[in-house]
């Protein structure tokens, strides 16, 4: 008897879920591997967009554990508050698309592992919320892989016009979505996140696509 | 003359880019610095001196998103 999902065929499920994908990615999202740096307003966000699209292989670190204060943008339930955010963002992107390989790693990233954990990523994610992470990742990234693509974000936070996030490229390879002024002072929500999250998540898929503009 | 993201700032040249930063009085550890296209490490600050044609960038971050 053949496998099913949901009383379907794999087959079906896995062919069905990509009709609507744009026309000849679903080779290159599939080879794709993205390491996304911080699971929270960002990554988690970042990593539901390429998980549904089916990028292939997604790596998530993250060393924090859900709170209630997270669920007003993160994409998490209420659940799964206690839990390591990569567990439990890993069991979400899961049930919405079967066909991705997830590692999960529970880890600071600092400037000492960057060149371990980023290896065979063909694109870094940076889905941090301390300032000093997201320079301390770009300085270490930009050490050890100078060419790899690395997308960034800074300045999602308040209720500012969502026209005012942009993508800016900083460098051949340096992507950072954001308004670039905002801080988490102001507070931080999920329509405004979702945006930079956004912004971030269509770069990464444009990369995997070939596409080096923004 | 030196420029910073890419306004003029003549009393940059011949300091060093410690020094030159620690004088702007903000967080130094949120930013990544540029100097003529090529980046330059923490490190490599403080033995890295600012020549009087030189561009510096400066790529700064704020917080929020994870």
């Amino acid at each position: 008897m053949q496998p099913t999902l949901q009383g379907m065929s794999i087959d079906s499920v896995y062919q069905g879920m990509k009709t609507r994908n744009v026309a000849d990615s679903t080779e290159r999202l599939t080879a794709a591997h993205v390491t996304i740096a911080g699971a929270g307003g960002l990554g988690s966000n970042i990593a539901i967009a390429l998980a549904r699209i089916g990028v292939g292989h997604l790596t998530l670190i993250d060393f924090d554990q859900v709170e209630l204060s997270n669920l007003n943008r993160q994409q998490f339930k209420l659940s799964q508050v206690g839990m390591d955010k990569v567990t439990a963002l890993k069991q979400n992107l899961q049930e919405f698309n079967p066909f991705v390989t997830i590692d999960t790693l529970v880890k600071e990233v600092d400037h000492d592992n960057v060149a371990e954990l980023f290896a065979d990523a063909d694109i870094i994610c940076e889905a941090f919320d301390n300032p000093s992470a997201k320079a301390m990742l770009l300085d270490a990234a930009s050490e050890f892989f100078p060419d790899k693509p690395i997308v960034m974000a800074t300045g999602m936070a308040g209720t500012h016009s969502s026209n005012t996030i942009t993508t800016k490229q900083v460098r051949p390879n340096v992507y950072i979505a954001g308004d670039g002024t905002s801080t988490g002072a102001e507070g931080l929500m999920a329509p405004r996140v979702m945006i930079a999250a956004g912004h971030e998540a269509n770069m990464i898929t444009r990369l995997i696509l070939g596409e080096t503009t923004i | 003359m030196v420029t910073v993201n890419g306004e003029p700032q003549a009393q940059a040249a011949g300091q060093d880019i410690l020094t030159f930063l620690q004088a702007r009085q903000a967080p130094i550890d949120n930013l990544v610095v540029e100097l003529n296209g090529t980046i330059i490490h923490r490190p490599e600050y403080e033995q890295t001196l600012i020549k009087p044609d030189d561009k510096l960038e400066l790529i700064s971050f704020v917080g929020g998103g994870r």
